[in-house]
């Protein structure tokens, strides 16, 4: 697929991905050409092999060495097709961090087989270290060629599907807890691995417990260096912040901006849309959450043209506002029938999930409260606050 | 549509920041305070030397052919400093109606010393220029040789004791007419007492006033002109709630208490985590809505609409949450924070109070 360079022209790289597709994709029965039926990994191989995998990343990293926009346009062929494997190198949270932090080595070993398999799951929270995630106790012991692993993470998603999981652990307990962690790519598909799946408050059980007793790893598979862990995670983290942003505003674009919305629909319903204070408190929140959909395409534009925005990290906290309030109003417009639920109350079921669901965003992947930190602190320039922790060994330190 | 290119815009905008960092200090707003103007002359003539109160004034008439992202990214500025110019009345809602509705016989003339800053046009201090019944006043018109003459009173005319023309409306029994009044003998001015100090309200008493009859004005050209108004102030609000803001955290990071800068407590840090939400929110809406109206999409009303209730209140809280977070010294008259916040109450009534908006915001998100 030498076919396509930094130089090749939006309509260039559309007709050659099109093409390419034709050749080898059946848009109708959604598998390989003369397959009858999907097989994932042979799919994704025939995708990384053709380069339209990572394309941004350069040719001798299994990439293409086009712009993130050109990557784009290959994006967009594929969905029109429904087809999988393209933008790996914007959604393989686990392949960006190995590529962006690993040795040359295990970006020749490991990347190949990630970009072929299904994405990594990232076992990162433990149930002492949710906040202060630099707090992680999971052990990671040398011995021969390998370390052996024993822990707990919480919080995990894709956890039975995922092949290999992106593991914080603890590798030096004497010194400050930033510098003792060592971050691996850790394979699940062995003993001493048990998945549980967690009961959430929604009735979903999308994350799991991962229980780790004595699993090993390759001490190849460190990513990044010895005790500096902490630094490569920073790279993963903030990848995937940019992720969940953009599938905010993804999201959001998708939905009809014609449509009516569904609060005002239940308020017609309930017989209370004359209500001026009701009127009043559904505006505020369809503004509340126009406006953050209005923040983040400028912050899209700012990414645009300077490379970074700092509206950004304000997405998911505004979020929880427009979440948790919309819920609430709901909940009032139902008045008593907000009691009942199952699928013989489909409004009340709904705007019950929803009331609990909204915790999802504003707990999950940092609580609002670290999350107005991070903003005070990272974008606002103010003072971290004083860290008892800070300096002391980690052994020193307290824990519930 | 605005007919100036981007790199212009961001010149332009540039140039007048720099300029007003230099010379819109905070010791300036206070002397243009103490004057019967409210601002400082020589803003005025700068911002007429730099073409920008031609801005929303098409080229054959003297200005530079600007649109209404254009007068926003003016206006956030002037917030920025709070300087209390009679832009919005004169080169926003005046202009729009004269360049509209005003015979042609004035229209190059009146336009080109608006561009100029030879002229200032007052407007009613609610915004709502065009039925001001509701203030109490009561205006009569009748023709008188070629012109019109108006008579009776009307109040809360913003910059009313030195505008050369007052823009004013009159609503008789469900008939809207708007005359531009000409200063002269025949219009009393007496100022109001005023929670802005900054603010300038007058009431005026006019006798056989000389006038210009805006004649065919209709209510989607007013409609127009209004939508134009709010979106200027809203943005002006939007940069006034970024500037104490700005102000607020600037103060957090040098203020120590206890051996530690006051804004390393959480309690500040949250906060201002949430008044930044506020306060890109503010931006963004004044944006959008500039955007909308420059591109006449039809959904312009609705950006509007959000714009004016979400920069009123923005700007309510995060110039209220300054003073309580700088705490004592905020409490008093040397600092600035409380020109900030007494210039947010002054715009919530302004076109509209934002429950008002919230309401016609709400009737633009109903299914057709």
């Amino acid at each position: 697929m030498a076919l396509l360079d930094k130089n090749a022209s939006p309509e260039e790289i559309t007709s050659v991905v099109e093409a390419w597709l034709d050749e080898n994709w059946d848009t109708e029965k959604r598998c390989a050409k003369g397959e009858d039926s999907y097989d994932e990994k042979a799919w994704l191989t025939k995708v990384f092999e053709a380069g339209f995998c990572v394309p941004s990343w350069p040719i001798e990293w299994y990439g293409l060495g086009l712009s993130a926009k050109q990557g784009g346009i290959i994006e967009k062929a594929f969905a029109k097709r429904k087809a999988q494997g393209s933008a790996r190198d914007r959604f393989h949270l686990g392949a960006i961090t190995v590529f962006k932090v690993g040795s040359d080595e295990l970006k020749r070993t490991m990347l190949p087989i990630m970009l072929t398999g299904p994405i990594c799951c990232l076992l990162y929270s433990e149930p002492g270290a949710g906040s202060d995630l630099a707090g992680v106790r999971t052990k990671a012991i040398p011995d021969g060629d390998d370390y052996i692993i024993t822990g707990q993470k919480i919080w995990t998603s894709n956890a039975q599907e995922a092949e290999y999981g992106m593991l914080l652990t603890r590798t030096d307990w004497d010194v400050p807890k930033h510098r003792g962690i060592t971050f691996f790519l850790f394979p699940m598909k062995q003993d001493g691995v048990e998945v549980k799946p967690i009961n959430q408050i929604t009735g979903e059980s999308e994350f799991n417990e991962v229980f780790i007793t004595e699993a090993r790893v390759p001490a190849t598979h460190i990513i990044g260096s010895l005790n500096e862990g902490w630094k490569s995670f920073q790279t993963a983290i903030a990848y995937e912040r940019l992720i969940m942003g953009q599938g905010i505003t993804e999201r959001r674009g998708k939905s009809k901006a014609d449509s009516e919305p569904q609060l005002i629909t239940l308020a017609r319903k309930s017989g209370k849309y004359g209500d001026p204070g009701v009127r009043q408190k559904i505006a505020q929140a369809l503004a509340y959450r126009e406006l953050n959909g209005l923040n983040m395409m400028r912050a899209k534009e700012e990414i645009m043209t300077n490379g970074s925005s700092s509206l950004m990290s304000l997405g998911k906290l505004a979020m929880s506002r427009v979440q948790h309030g919309e819920a609430a109003i709901a909940t009032d417009l139902l008045g008593n029938e907000a009691l009942l639920d199952g699928d013989d109350n489909p409004d009340a079921a709904n705007v019950n999930f929803d009331a609990a669901k909204a915790y999802m965003n504003s707990i999950g992947g940092g609580t609002d409260q670290i999350q107005k930190n991070i903003i005070a602190e990272r974008v606002l320039n103010l003072p971290k606050e004083p860290e008892p922790d800070k300096g002391m060994a980690f052994r020193d330190v307290k824990s519930s | 549509m605005s007919q100036i290119s981007d790199e212009d815009r961001q010149a332009l905008r540039d140039g007048f920041a720099r300029y007003l960092e230099a010379d819109a200090h905070e010791e300036k707003l206070r002397s243009g305070i103490a004057t019967d103007r409210g601002y400082d002359d020589a803003i005025w003539n700068q911002m007429a030397e730099m073409g920008l109160l031609g801005i929303a004034i098409p080229e054959d008439f003297g200005g530079i052919g600007g649109g209404a992202i254009d007068v926003a990214l003016v206006m956030e500025e002037v917030g920025k400093k709070l300087v209390p110019v009679p832009f919005v009345s004169t080169c926003v809602v005046a202009a729009e109606m004269i360049a509209r509705f005003a015979p042609d016989s004035v229209k190059q003339d009146l336009l080109e010393k608006i561009a100029t800053g030879e002229i200032v046009v007052s407007t009613g201090g609610s915004g709502d220029f065009v039925a001001l019944a509701d203030d109490g006043h009561s205006l009569t018109a009748k023709s008188a040789g070629d012109g019109w003459a108006v008579s009776g009173e009307v109040s809360f005319v913003s910059h009313g004791g030195h505008a050369d023309y007052h823009l004013l409306g009159l609503n008789e029994d469900g008939a809207q007419s708007a005359f531009l009044v000409k200063s002269s003998d025949t219009v009393a001015a007496k100022r109001l007492t005023t929670n802005d100090p900054a603010q300038r309200l007058f009431k005026l008493k006019l006798t056989d006033a000389e006038a210009i009859n805006l004649k065919g004005i209709n209510a989607d050209g007013i409609n127009q002109v209004a939508m134009r108004g709010i979106a200027a102030a809203a943005a002006e609000q939007a940069g006034a709630t970024r500037a104490i803001f700005e102000i607020t955290m600037e103060y957090l990071r040098t203020r120590y208490q206890f051996g530690r800068a006051i804004g390393s407590f959480q309690a500040m840090k949250h906060m201002a985590a949430d008044l930044l939400v506020e306060v890109e929110s503010a931006t963004s809406a004044a944006l959008a809505a500039a955007k909308a109206l420059d591109a006449g999409a039809p959904n312009a009303a609705k950006f509007v609409s959000l714009t004016a209730f979400t920069c009123k209140d923005a700007f309510r809280e995060a110039s209220a949450q300054a003073i309580q977070m700088h705490g004592g010294i905020a409490y008093t008259e040397e600092h600035v924070a409380h020109l900030y916040w007494r210039r947010a109450r002054a715009g919530l009534p302004v076109f509209g109070s934002s429950d008002e908006h919230r309401e016609q915001y709400l009737k633009s998100r109903e299914a057709a």
